[in-house]
Order: structure tokens, then C-alpha cells, then sequence
């Protein structure tokens, strides 16, 4: 299993830690918080926006960032939850306001997660919670350890455990469904 | 990485190797738009920080300059300014200043009223209904030299001095009779003396002295002579420009006069003319004779000067130590400090008064912090 959290050596020289350069860290993790925002959104287009917004933020505060607190696909994955939070408040709001949903399910059943996935995943995916998918996509696809994906989901280490449990037996469960 | 970690994915190999195989892709305009937002990212922040960078500095400059300023205004060019009211002097319990340290300093303390900046000073002026004001040329500047005191001959100027004379207690008696002769052989009179002491002699002798204007300046010498001069101060009013202007007014009224006695003889006057006249007149002698009254009183008043003196054997002096002996940079330190202070004072004061809508703001923001906590949590589980 590749250890995605460990720094790289380039990023901790002894002694004094000084953060990578930016261009480094978008070029090393763009596709990371892209993946990341698609399962937790289920909507590209607002991925698109919402990874923009992410790295305009961590830049914002690149300099405070300290690598000796944690990984830097960490932290974006902090402030990409933190935008993506945002977002689902607003389209909330506005999904009350014209009382519809501008998302309805014939979308979800379209290939919206990734190109080669099976149609059966992409759809299982898809009847899954945000909150679901979103643990999925931190331990499954950007490969977060335990510790990081609950530190992202802001619950314990347990809980993130048990999420991704229930996640992966209703993402079977739901294959098994569309199958039938 | 533990195995351990790893654990919940047992089971889900197929699936999770086909999401694993099939991961979404960052489109390139998503990468160009994130690499091309971070400029305009930057030049925002770094106006942001500049703001905060000029702000802060700018205000603590100006606070700092604003304490200077007031300093250097405040702390001037002039010395100690030391007033002595004689009202008040036999009443005054013990100075702060010691008789060695009055010693020390020069034995006598000689002062004269600075009024140049405040105009009539508290209390020396208060007893006389003139209005007129004296000038800085008439006022006394600080006096060096016991002899330096002169009084303007040239004008009619109304003079008041207080003198403060250390004396033995075996003298305190001796030397209260011959303040009132000194002023008897300047032609001057003893207008109130006031004389406490215990048995061994220990006590204060308050004189109120009117001496002639002229003989005023010798007075106060022979006066000081008495003892110890621990303080004097000498301030003189200008009443010349009030006495020309009451002579002035009197030529006027002895003139209108004049005219309405003319008028009234006249025999082509008719008799409500004539009236009317007479009214005239009987004002004008009735305004006349006030202001040759009023004369007299200034006269009166330029003619004598009053001379306060206090006589004790405590042998301290009843002085206002203000920016005594301080350079002016000095001076001008401690008042920008007090300034300063102040603006603390200000401030302190302005979070005071602010604290309770901070304590409101900071509880309002936690309840929304709060609040949107609760709503990620809803969405977790949704």
C-alpha cells in the first residue's frame, strides 16, 4: 500500500521544515482534490469550481501552512471539505428557494464519478450519501490513512472507520441491486 | 502504514481495484484556471497586507507624534511659574519642601508671576473691578536676582506682591513689629495682621501691607530682609489705559455739558425742547460724576501697592514646584509621556466601553460556528 501521508523528503529538510512551492503542491495533488470533490459532490462541474476555490484558499494561506502538522493532501482535503460544506449549504438554500431539485436522479444515473467505471458503480455510487461517498473516495481512492480521513471528516477515528464499512457494504448492496 | 489500517477494505478488493482503476481526471482548464488564479491571489493578499502594514504604523506614528508635539507646545520656553495667594497662606499646613532643601537651592526662592500665556493671574487680580488685563511687557518674568525687581514708574499700574520670610521662633514678635514699621517709613500703613503662635514662639505672622506705588519696590527689599525669603512673587496690573479712557470720558461730559447749558438758554427753545434738554444735562452731570468717581478709585487703587506677607518660622516654602529645575527636553519628555498616558487612558477606556458588544460579537460568531458544526454533521449523516 503506497503511503500517500508520509512527506517526501524533499518537502522536510533537517532542521528547519519549509513548505513545498505551491505550483509543486497543485501539481501533485490537483487530481487528488478533483476526485475528492466529484465523489463528495456527484457533480463535476461543481467539483470544477469547488477544487478552484480550494486551491485559491490554500493558497491564500499557503504560508502559514506548517508541513510538521500534517500532509498537504490533508489540509486541502480540510479546505476542500470546508468549501464543499459551502456549497451543499447553498444549493440547499437555493433547492428551497425554487423548491426543486436542479440535480434530480436521471443525472445521478449518468456516468458522473469516471469515464471507465462500470455503469453499476457509477450508479451505486451515485444512491450513496454524500457522506458516504466521501469516505470512500479519502480511503479508497486518494488512499488517506485512518487518522487523516477522520482529522478531514472532523469525527473520530472509529467513526470514519465504521462510515467507510456501511459505505463499502451499501456500495455492494446497491451493485447487487442495479444488477437484478 | 499498519495492515491494520487497511482493514475495512477486506472484502472489497474487487471493488475497491475498480475504483481505484477508473479514477475521475482533473480536466487541464481546471489545472491552467488554478495556476492562473494564484497571481491575482497574491496581489490581493499583498494589498491587503500592505494596508494592515501601513495602518498600524501609521497610527502608532501618529499617536507617538501627536504625544511630541503636545510636548514640545506644552513644555514652552519659559521657566517655573510659582503663584502665592495670600488669602490662604496663614492657613497652609507643611510644605512638601524641605528648609535644607530650600537652602540648597539658593537659599531664597524669587519668583515673579508669570502671566503672559493665561492672561490675569488666579486670585492676584480678583479683588479689583478692573476689567483691563495686563500684558505680557507688564508682567514679571521669573526674577533672578532679589534686586531685579522693578515696578514701572512711567504709568499708573496697580502692584501686588506676597512674600514669604523665614524668621527664628525668638523673633516671629520682633520681627512682625518691624515689617509694620518698615511699611510706616515708606509711608504705608498695616491694613491687617493676623499673629498665631505657640509659647515657645513656633507660628506664622500674616501681614496685609499698602504701601505707595513708588516707595513699592523698596518696601519688598527691606522686607525680604526680614529673615529667609523663601518666596516672592510681584505682579503689576496697568491702569493707565483705564485712567485715559476715564479722562477721556470726562472731557466728553464736561463738553456736552457745556452745550446743553448753552442751549438752555436760549429763549427760542419751546418748552418740550427745553424738557428734554434738561434731561440730557441731568444725565450727563449724573454719568460725570461716577466717572470721576471711578477715577478716584483707580487713582487710589495705582496709588499704593498691596504687599502680602507671610512671616514663619518653618522656614518652608509654599511653592509650586512646576517644571522647576527641568531641562526644557526634560519637560518635554514627561509631557509627551503624560500624553501618552492619556491616549492609553483614551483607548483603555474605548474597550471598556466596547468590551461588552466584543463579548456579544465573539458569542454571536460561536453560535454560528456552532450552528454550521451541527449542519456538517447533518450532512454527514444525511
Amino acid at each position: 500500500m503506497k503511503a500517500v501521508n508520509a512527506l517526501p523528503a524533499a518537502v522536510r529538510p533537517p532542521g528547519r521544515v519549509a513548505a513545498p512551492p505551491f505550483a509543486d503542491v497543485v501539481a501533485e495533488h490537483l487530481d487528488a482534490v478533483y476526485r475528492y470533490l466529484v465523489y463528495l459532490t456527484g457533480d463535476r462541474a461543481a467539483a470544477e469550481d469547488l477544487a478552484a476555490e480550494t486551491f485559491e484558499r490554500a493558497f491564500r494561506s499557503w504560508r502559514r501552512f506548517d508541513p510538521r502538522r500534517g500532509a498537504p493532501r490533508t489540509w486541502l482535503c480540510r479546505i476542500a471539505h470546508s468549501a464543499a460544506v459551502d456549497w451543499f449549504r447553498a444549493e440547499a438554500r437555493r433547492q428551497r428557494r425554487e423548491e426543486s431539485y436542479s440535480r434530480d436522479e436521471t443525472a445521478l444515473e449518468e456516468s458522473v464519478f469516471a469515464e471507465g467505471l462500470s455503469p453499476e458503480l457509477d450508479r451505486a455510487l451515485g444512491r450513496l450519501t454524500p457522506a458516504e461517498r466521501e469516505v470512500v473516495a479519502l480511503r479508497v481512492l486518494l488512499e488517506l490513512d485512518g487518522p487523516s480521513a477522520a482529522r478531514v471528516l472532523g469525527i473520530s477515528e472509529t467513526a470514519c472507520s465504521t462510515r467507510l464499512s456501511r459505505a463499502l457494504k451499501r456500495l455492494e448492496e446497491e451493485m447487487s441491486d442495479v444488477r437484478i | 502504514m499498519s495492515a491494520s489500517d487497511w482493514s475495512e477494505l477486506d472484502g472489497y478488493e474487487a471493488l475497491v481495484s475498480e475504483l481505484r482503476a477508473n479514477p475521475p481526471v482533473a480536466p487541464e482548464r481546471l489545472r491552467q484556471r488554478v495556476l492562473e488564479g494564484a497571481p491575482a491571489t497574491r496581489r490581493q493578499r499583498s494589498r491587503k497586507r500592505k494596508l494592515v502594514l501601513v495602518v498600524v504604523p501609521a497610527a502608532i506614528v501618529l499617536a507617538v507624534g501627536a504625544a511630541l508635539v503636545h510636548g514640545f507646545v506644552s513644555s514652552g520656553s519659559h521657566r517655573a511659574q510659582v503663584y502665592f495667594n495670600p488669602r490662604l497662606a496663614p492657613t497652609l499646613g507643611p510644605a512638601s519642601t524641605t528648609p535644607s532643601a530650600a537652602k540648597s537651592s539658593g537659599k531664597a526662592l524669587e519668583r515673579g508671576v508669570v502671566h503672559a500665556k493665561s492672561g490675569q493671574p488666579q486670585g492676584v487680580f480678583s479683588r479689583h473691578d478692573s476689567a483691563a488685563v495686563p500684558s505680557a511687557a507688564q508682567a514679571f518674568e521669573l526674577l533672578p536676582a532679589r534686586g531685579a525687581v522693578t515696578i514701572p514708574r512711567n504709568r499708573l499700574v496697580h502692584a501686588v506682591a506676597s512674600l514669604q520670610v523665614g524668621v527664628k521662633s525668638s523673633n516671629l514678635s520682633a520681627k512682625t513689629n518691624e515689617a509694620s514699621q518698615i511699611v510706616g517709613s515708606f509711608g504705608g500703613y498695616a491694613q491687617s495682621v493676623r499673629y498665631q503662635a505657640t509659647h515657645q514662639g513656633d507660628g506664622e505672622a500674616f501681614l496685609a501691607l499698602r504701601v505707595p506705588v513708588q516707595n513699592a519696590q523698596k518696601a519688598i527689599a527691606k522686607l525680604g530682609n526680614l529673615g529667609t525669603l523663601l518666596s516672592q512673587q510681584v505682579s503689576t496690573q496697568d491702569l493707565q489705559a483705564k485712567l485715559n479712557d476715564q479722562n477721556s470720558g470726562i472731557g466728553s461730559l464736561r463738553r456736552a455739558i457745556a452745550v446743553y447749558e448753552n442751549a438752555l438758554q436760549s429763549t427760542t427753545l419751546s418748552a418740550s425742547e427745553r424738557v428734554a434738554i434738561q434731561i440730557k444735562l441731568n444725565n450727563a452731570r449724573h454719568a460725570l460724576a461716577r466717572l470721576r468717581h471711578a477715577r478716584n478709585g483707580t487713582l487710589a487703587s495705582g496709588a499704593t501697592a498691596d504687599i502680602s506677607l507671610l512671616l514663619t518660622t518653618r522656614g518652608h516654602a509654599i511653592v509650586a514646584p512646576h517644571h522647576d529645575g527641568s531641562t526644557r527636553i526634560g519637560r518635554l519628555l514627561g509631557s509627551a509621556a503624560h500624553f501618552l498616558a492619556l491616549e492609553g487612558i483614551i483607548v483603555l477606556y474605548a474597550v471598556i466601553v466596547l468590551a461588552p458588544f466584543l463579548l456579544l460579537g465573539a458569542l454571536a460568531w460561536w453560535i454560528v460556528r456552532e450552528r454550521r458544526r451541527r449542519e456538517d454533521r447533518l450532512l454527514a449523516s444525511a
